[in-house]
């Protein structure tokens, strides 16, 4: 064990159990996974990806590239972990994830002898051929040797959330930046967030030794903590992840609530008037050669693993850091946990390599007068300097501007939109000069927002970096831990042409780890500057793209899952459909009849008996869930007119029309009718699917284009129910509901709309319209009454033995009539004259799509038409989906397609399976003989081209 | 994007469905204009900075907006409802 006796922000009283690779280990609260496996003298976690050279813990935060563990607790496994980011819970499981065998003996190092070939872009080149050889031979291999942890594919039982805040003033970071501009802002009266990754507040502070203020650093952050939680216009949120920054001041971010909180993420929405960005920065590790050794370790995260965690993350150790105060402070910390210092690396050493198997055994170096040195330690603590956690101030196009003065990548303007980086993420590392920053920053916000005036306030300038940085000695160096990208990679991108860091970043994978670079991106562009002597500031930077550490995608889709996915719109008489035991499926947001089986029957047959019951005698379909659009005003008729392609203006009061809409481009957009109650009274109706992109298409032509019309629109989808009768007793059936309207054939004829009682007080409207091909009435009532309308339907129906039906029969009937439905007719390609109704276009008007429909190409023949087709022999089936042509298919499975099928059904009133297609030329075809190939199906169905319409094509029935 | 409606006041931009660049559409007048549809349909602008351009409160009052929008920086500069009679002078 090498935990400390004293210190540290840990709860001694309390033990958590753990497992590592399945050998049990204790920790305590407040540890992460990290400090207490280093806490169990465990620091070998993980295998690289692709060399497999062993990997220790680097850092103590959310930079770090290399070990990356699966954890499994209640709600399952979680792959590619960072130790440094799991709050340590009891009865974690954490495993070790890419060694073939066990870390301490992984089969996989024997790539290192040939690590000297495997260098970027080797496998790109070498698995080119034969074809195919990537797929089925090389990827299954090296994808094994180089995986991450594995996926739980089992079910997430854990529940995730989303909410929303809004707040004048948004704090990223509860280090000194944020903290003091969280508490400048608050006693201001601001309505403040300030969010931090970290499940305690202090950022860095916590491992400080700083004065701040008079207060030792610790302390400080406690008086601010208690200062911010009195406030009730600051929310403080721990444990919480920005992780991403959107348009007009919206942050996302990620909370991981308590082990015992409900939600095990959240996903908040935030909206800020501003946004202080106070992130700090992130340590970049020295490059030389062994660089990668466990027992190598940012000195910050030494730092903070001793007086934060109490752990001691060696027993005899050296250091490596750049500027002389930190390298002081490293000294010391290592000193107050009893780590010998044994060697001091100085800006200007030539670091040339470590030794050790599993762990680091020694370093040697060579000093600025060319002395070797060599000394045996088992921990260096290292340090080139601290990179700007800027990522929030990229993602709405913010650039970095490398610094030579700081040798990172700062801010390159003081904003990004409301987003303003203070603190680290502009590179102020000095914890007074960040507590200054802060108070700026929050000062500057509220000045902005007129919450008071503007104060004048000197800006703390970017900490300068050591004039010298640490050279590097000859041997393989690691930039990017985490991909294994190399000084030597970086090189041979700069000679095969990839130049610039984009192309770099992609040949070499470099920073496209989980990390996402956070730790190599500006080692890179060093590295860079110094292979090709070009000046760093004109090498630029990869995008950052959100999200700036990895979301689990739980949270990302929240609730919204199964049943929860999209709200569910029912129609008024869904219960009483339940009751019958119907089945029910989705259609757009609505879930609709399906079909309605009796005890015992299968789809196939409910269906079959529900079309024969409307075609022989009486059956009922609900339509609710067509659009209902009310149009009325001294314009109506114009308005209708111009959106139609129909004579609309003809129509009499009383009287409806079939008609369609066309898009401006001449394209048929959707059918229905338009029924005319009074002079300047209209009810149109949309299909199901297309309802709201009606309701918008007509309220833009209302409100934008023809603002003169007098037109009133009104949406009453919901308002009304509608029930269909059809059949030959349909008539029968309507005057049994006992009208106040005459419904004989001659005074209610096709085509035509009355309003009136049923029975004295039902309140109806009744349109004489078939969808199926029967005589057909579809009766609207307010959707209150709909219950009743269908218990008098099915009580005066009985003696017609009325019969509900569903989708699937309103299917076959329609396909019956070759009567054309959205998204399968209706596919936005065809013209009124494509499927066969160009008489329907007035010539008499202009309306919407006129000009266009007339070009050329949409009048030229070899257009595809709507066409029947029936199987030659009248017996096999015509695959869903199938093309058409004249021809077999060839050898190789193809053949020249004339069109494709819509919709195929079998027929129970013809007693054969028909179809609907398009065809090229169809009409012109009639009678041909075809090939319907479905590839899919693996079938070829000889069919007979017909009309549309296969049954009653006359129409007859619909008149009886 | 936060999207100021004239009447809702800034509303997210998940309550709005997007139109399309404002732009004027000929005349149902009977006349030959194909010439006049191609352009308004197809000849589109596409411009790096401001646009003017239509949205539908979908989800709220249902009006048709028109706002100017830098297509860089997504700066909302002007908001009004694209009814030009119920636009205010």
């Amino acid at each position: 064990m090498t935990r400390l006796g004293r210190g540290g922000l840990i709860d001694r009283s309390s033990v958590l159990g753990f497992t590592f690779d399945d050998r049990p280990l204790t920790g305590h609260p407040g540890d992460t996974v990290a400090s207490a496996l280093l806490a169990n003298g465990r620091c070998l976690v993980a295998r690289s990806s692709k060399y497999h050279r062993p990997r220790g813990i680097l850092s103590a935060g959310l930079e770090e590239p290399s070990a990356l563990v699966t954890v499994t607790d209640a709600t399952g496994s979680t792959p590619n972990l960072k130790v440094t980011e799991v709050p340590l819970r009891d009865g974690l499981k954490v495993n070790s994830q890419s060694a073939w065998t066990g870390l301490d003996r992984d089969a996989g190092t024997l790539l290192q002898l040939v690590s000297r070939a495997l260098g970027a872009g080797f496998y790109y080149k070498t698995f080119i051929w034969p074809r195919n050889s990537w797929h089925r031979i090389a990827a299954p291999v090296i994808r094994r040797a180089a995986g991450r942890g594995r996926v739980d594919l089992s079910f997430d039982p854990s529940n995730y959330d989303k909410r929303r805040r809004h707040c004048d003033v948004l704090i990223v970071g509860g280090g000194a930046a944020g903290l003091s501009a969280a508490v400048t802002a608050g006693r201001a009266g601001a309505t403040t967030i300030l969010i931090e990754q970290d499940h305690v507040l202090g950022g860095a502070l916590l491992s400080s030794r700083d004065n701040i203020d008079g207060l030792p650093a610790p302390d400080w952050v406690e008086e601010a903590e208690t200062m911010l939680y009195a406030l009730s216009n600051v929310t403080v949120m721990p444990r919480t992840l920005a992780f991403g920054h959107y348009d007009h001041g919206l942050v996302y971010a990620v909370e991981t609530p308590h082990s015992d909180s409900v939600a095990s993420a959240i996903l908040w929405k935030i909206r800020a008037r501003r946004i202080l960005l106070a992130a700090g920065a992130i340590e970049r590790p020295v490059v030389f050669p062994g660089n990668d050794r466990p027992g190598v370790m940012l000195a910050g995260a030494v730092r903070s693993y001793i007086r934060r965690f109490a752990v001691a993350p060696g027993k005899r150790a050296a250091v490596a850091v750049a500027d002389p105060a930190e390298r002081a402070d490293t000294a010391a910390a290592l000193n107050e946990a009893a780590i010998p210092v044994v060697a001091e690396i100085l800006p200007g050493d030539r670091p040339s390599g470590t030794r050790g198997r599993l762990h680091l055994q020694g370093v040697r170096w060579r000093d600025a007068t060319g002395r070797h040195h060599r000394t045996s330690c088992d921990l260096l603590c290292v340090s080139a300097g601290w990179t700007p956690t800027a990522h929030l101030f990229t993602h709405l196009g913010g650039r970095l501007e490398f610094s030579a003065e700081t040798q990172s990548l700062l801010p390159s303007a003081e904003t990004c939109g409301p987003l303003r980086p203070i603190g680290g993420a502009r590179g102020v590392l000095i914890a007074a000069d960040c507590v200054d920053d802060g108070k700026r920053g929050a000062h500057l916000a509220m000045a902005e927002l007129g919450i008071h005036k503007s104060l004048k306030h000197g800006r703390s300038a970017p900490t300068p970096a050591t004039k010298r940085g640490f050279e590097s000695g000859r041997g393989s160096t690691f930039i990017d831990l985490q991909n294994d990208v190399t000084g030597a990679d970086v090189a041979l991108a700069q000679r095969e042409g990839y130049r610039d860091v984009e192309l770099i970043k992609r040949y070499t994978t470099l920073g496209m780890g989980t990390d996402q670079g956070k730790t190599s991106w500006t080692n890179c562009i060093l590295e860079i500057a110094s292979m090709t002597s070009r000046d760093p500031t004109e090498i630029g930077h990869a995008t950052q793209r959100p999200p700036y550490s990895p979301v689990s995608i739980g949270a990302l889709v929240g609730t919204e899952t199964g049943s929860r996915m999209i709200p569910i719109r029912r129609t008024p008489f869904h219960r009483i459909f339940e009751s019958l035991g119907c089945v029910f499926q989705t259609s757009g947001d609505w879930l609709y009849p399906r079909y309605f089986p009796q005890p015992g029957e299968d789809m196939a047959g409910a269906v079959e008996r529900e079309c024969a019951a409307v075609r022989s005698s009486l059956g009922c379909v609900d339509m609710s869930t067509l659009g209902k659009i009310d149009v009325q005003g001294r314009d109506a008729s114009q308005f209708l007119s111009r959106l139609y392609c129909n004579d609309v203006e003809t129509i009499k009061p009383g009287r409806l029309r079939y008609a369609l809409m066309l898009r401006e481009d001449g394209y048929v957009f959707d059918d229905g009718i338009v029924a005319r109650l009074d002079e300047n009274h209209y009810l149109v109706t949309a299909t199901t699917a297309n309802t709201s992109s009606v309701w918008r298409h007509m309220l833009k032509y209302a409100q934008v284009v023809w603002p003169d019309l007098d037109v009133a629109l009104t949406q009453v989808t919901d308002h009304w129910s509608s029930l269909s009768i059809a059949g030959p007793n349909a008539r029968n059936l309507l005057q049994a509901l006992d009208p106040d309207f005459c419904c004989s054939r001659d005074e209610f004829p096709l085509a035509a709309v009355r309003e009136g009682r049923l029975g004295g007080e039902l309140p109806a409207r009744v349109f004489s319209a078939s969808y199926s091909g029967e005589l057909s009435y579809e009766i609207n009532t307010p959707s209150g009454f709909a219950e009743t309308l269908f218990d008098r339907a099915v009580e005066a129906g009985a003696q017609w033995e009325i019969c509900p039906y569903g989708l699937e029969t309103l299917d076959v009937l329609r396909v019956e009539k070759g009567h054309i439905a959205p998204g399968t007719e209706i596919d936005g390609r065809r013209t009124p004259g494509d499927l066969g109704m160009a008489a329907m276009a007035s010539t008499e008007k202009d309306f919407l799509g006129r000009t266009l429909l007339q070009r050329s190409a949409l009048q030229a023949g070899g257009r595809e038409q709507l066409v029947g087709l029936v199987p030659q022999d009248r017996k096999t089936p015509i695959p869903g989906g199938a093309h058409l042509s004249d021809q077999p298919v060839d050898r190789n499975g193809c053949a020249k397609t004339l069109g494709h099928l819509t919709a195929t059904i079998k027929s129970p009133s013809l007693g054969h399976p028909i179809a609907l297609a398009f065809l090229k030329d169809g009409i012109a075809r009639s009678g041909d003989l075809l090939w319907a190939h479905s590839p899919v199906a693996g079938k070829s169905v000889r069919v007979q081209v017909t009309r549309n319409c296969a049954y009653d094509p006359k129409g007859t029935r619909l008149h009886v | 994007m936060l999207i100021p409606c004239p009447f809702c006041g800034h509303r997210d931009q998940a309550e709005f469905a997007y139109g399309g660049p404002a732009r004027a559409l000929p005349e149902l007048d009977g006349q030959d204009g194909t010439h006049a549809w191609r352009t308004a349909l197809y000849s589109g602008y596409n411009p790096r900075g401001p646009v003017t351009e239509l949205w539908f409160h979908a989800n709220g009052c249902e009006s048709w907006i028109q706002i100017t929008r830098d297509t860089v920086t997504h700066r909302i500069t002007r908001s009004c409802l694209a009814n030009p009679r119920e636009r205010e002078p």
